[in-house]
Parts: structure tokens; sequence; C-alpha cells
């Protein structure tokens, strides 16, 4: 319709193609499974509170909280200035202290409910 | 000096005719190395061609070339437009990782061209042009968005009057010189815009390095544009569009953490701001007045 030239399109790779995700780091996977983590507890919390002696909600309720806390505190660390060059460190050991704190936790809650039986 | 000079030159010159008859034996020991030469391993370079300028139809053309030692992306870029396709759009300028005209994406990864080594690559190299740039043509794309955000972020430094009289000193070892150093080395080659998933998202966002340039500038006590650059680059199209996601300081050659400068960014909007709240609560003045 206009006279003004097309401009040339930007070069993207849609997001379903493999493509789009080669170029990906430590930080952006982190960044990813917490927003994926966050949408499966808006959709287990309702469940959760509806019943909440399903263990394997319980227990994969439990893993996605520490993997979204574990991604907050990266980000609140890194923003309030600890230093950017150790931060795919700081990602690991997050994930390492995430996973000992899952099992940690879910050892304490399986106790817990054992006493409470 | 003159007589000097030609010596020399003699001297070249007779060692570079093979005349004598001592420089005609050696010929057949010399075709040794070359016959080795000839079996240099080979690689497969796939190009994405095609873009907006006449050649519209998108795809991959595969060239085959003989690598050599501490052979890089751009030579063997070269060795394709040389030897094979003549028409292969590519950009370079310095080739010794300067300029930053070069950069493109090796293997799905954005990198330059120049200093990237062909070894640990595989024997299949996929070449494209930068993602969230628009191409014009193969593996040349247009950078004028790039460096329109870098002009809304007032990448440039406008000296106040007294930097203006006379040039300012900041010490090698103050919190301020600190503060810019890991910042400045920036050569504005777009990896990190085009690793950046935000930009991508968001057109409209100023991008890793706008926001680092501007957050030198920011720190900077030689520049007048303070509070005017800081309300420009810290909107819902600047650093608040971070995510921290880190892919630009990953993937940025020069080791430049520009998620670091927009945190920095971040950090001073926040404290200009609690300050001018708690300034004008002493003042008695409801904030923003
Ligand atoms: S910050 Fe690094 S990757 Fe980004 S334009 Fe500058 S040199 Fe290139
Ligand atoms: S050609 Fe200048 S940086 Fe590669």
């Amino acid at each position: 319709m206009t006279s003004v030239k097309e401009p040339p399109a930007t070069n993207k790779p849609p997001v379903w193609k493999i493509s789009a995700w080669r170029s990906m780091y430590p930080g952006m996977w982190s960044w990813v499974l917490q927003r994926l983590s966050a949408l499966a507890l808006i959709v287990l919390f309702p469940i959760h509170v509806m019943n909440p002696y399903i263990d394997s909600v319980r227990i994969t309720m439990l893993l996605l909280v520490v993997w979204h806390a574990m991604h907050g505190i990266k980000v609140i660390l890194t923003d309030f200035g600890f230093p950017d060059r150790h931060q795919r460190k700081l990602f690991w050991v997050l994930c390492v202290l995430g996973i000992a704190a899952f099992f940690w936790l879910a050892y304490m809650h399986t106790e817990y409910w054992r006493f409470m039986a | 000096m003159n007589e000097e000079v030609r010596v020399s030159e003699d001297a070249q010159l007779s060692e570079g005719t093979p005349e004598s008859g001592a420089h005609e034996e050696p010929v057949p020991e010399k075709e040794e190395p070359e016959e080795k030469a000839e079996k240099r391993p080979t690689v497969r370079v796939r190009i994405r061609r095609g873009g907006a300028a006449g050649d519209p139809e998108e795809r991959f053309d595969s060239f085959e070339i003989e690598t050599g030692p501490r052979m890089t992306v751009l030579d063997a870029l070269v060795a394709v437009q040389s030897a094979q396709e003549p028409a292969l759009s590519f950009r370079y300028s310095c080739r010794v990782g300067m300029c930053g005209t070069c950069a493109l994406k090796v293997n799905g990864r954005p990198a330059w061209a120049c200093r990237t080594r062909l070894e640990g690559l595989g024997d299949e190299i996929t070449l494209e042009p930068l993602t969230n740039f628009p191409v014009l043509r193969d593996l040349a794309v247009d950078m004028s968005p790039f460096f329109a955000k870098m002009k809304r972020a007032r990448g440039w430094l406008e000296p106040t009057s007294a930097a203006e009289k006379a040039p300012a000193l900041i010490a090698p070892g103050s919190r301020e010189r600190k503060r810019i150093e890991p910042h400045i080395e920036c050569i504005t080659c777009g990896i990190c815009y085009a690793s950046c998933s935000i930009v991508g998202h968001d057109s409209d966002y100023l991008g890793p390095a706008a926001l680092n340039r501007a957050y030198t500038l920011v720190n900077d006590s030689r520049d007048a544009l303070g509070l005017e650059r800081l309300l420009e680059v810290c909107t819902e199209d600047g650093a608040w569009r971070c995510h921290s996601q880190y892919n630009c300081t990953e993937s940025c050659p020069k080791g430049i953490s520009p998620t670091g400068a927009i945190k920095g960014l971040k950090r001073r909007a926040v404290t200009g701001g609690v300050k001018r709240f708690a300034a004008s609560i002493f003042r008695g003045r409801a904030p923003g007045e």
C-alpha cells in the first residue's frame, strides 16, 4: 500500500527451531527453567491446597520451589554486586546447594509425616 | 647507504631466483612438502545465503575448502570467495579483532570470524548472519538499528564545563576508574546484541552494548549528561528490561560484562531514586514534586 520500501526483516530463528537455542549459556537455562518452574508451581499449588497428601505433588513442588529459589538467589546476589566474572561458578555452586537442600528437605519432610502418622 | 641497500637487494634476488646450479638441486626436495600440502585436511563450510539485496531466497550453500595451520573462519570465507563463489557477501576490515565488523554466527554461536580458528569446529562448519539484525545479503547484516540504539543511550561524552576547560584527572586507582575500566573496551561488534534473547523479544530494547556504554558515561565525572542519560536508559525498554540471562556476558569476545553494567545502572537508578525520595520527605514535600 505504502510507497515506503520494506526494510529487510530482522534475522530471528523461530523459538521452536533448535538453532534459536544453540547460543544459550547456563545463565539462560537457569532463567528458562525458573520461568517454567513458576508456571508448574501455579498449576500444582491449587492441587496441593485441595489435597495436601499426594506425595508426588509434594515432592515435585519441593523440587520446583528449590529450583526457583536458586535462580532467584543468584539474581539477587548479582544485583547486589556479586562479581559477574564468577556468575557461572555461582550458578553451579547454587545447583549443588539446591540439590543438597532438596534431599535434606525431602528427608525432613518424610520424617515429619512418618512422625505424624 | 645506497650501496648497502643495493647489496641487500642483490642478495635477496640471488636467493630468490633458482638460476645457479646450487638452487636447482633442491627442487625435487621441495616438491615433497607441496605434495603434503595437497593432502591438507578439508572442511565443509555451510554458509547461509540470500537476504534482502537482490537475492532473497534463503538457503544453505556448502563449500569444500582446504585448511591450513591457524586458519580462521575469515580465511575460510576469503578462500571460498576468491576460488569458488565470488558473489559471497560478508564483512570485515581489520582482520585482527579490532574493528568489530566481521561478527557472524559460527556453528550457532556468535563470534568474530577473524579470531575464530577452524581447529575444533568440526568437519562441517555452519556460518550464519548474526541474529537480531536485518540481513542485507548472505552474512552481511545491517547494523543501523544497533547504532541507532547507541545514539538513543547518548553513547558519547558531553563534557561538563569544567572538563571542557581543562583535562580532568581520573586517577588509575580511583573508584570511578575501577568502575569504568572493565567496560570501556567495547568495539561495537554486535555479538552481545545478537546473543541477547530480550533483544529478540523486544525490538525496542536498548540492548547490552548501548547500556554498557551508558554505564561507562554515567560513572564518568567529566560527563554532564548524568541524570538525563540515566533517565533515558533506565526505562522499560532499557536497563529494567534485562532478565540477567548473561548471554551477552558469556559471548562478548572482549570479556566485557554488559549484564554487570546493566546491574550497575539499576543500582544507580535505585539509589538515586531513594535519595531523592528521602530528600523530598526531609523538605516536607511529596516525592516527585
Ligand atoms: S560489549 Fe562485547 S560483544 Fe557487545 S558490542 Fe561490545 S565488544 Fe561486542
Ligand atoms: S575483521 Fe575486524 S574484528 Fe574481525
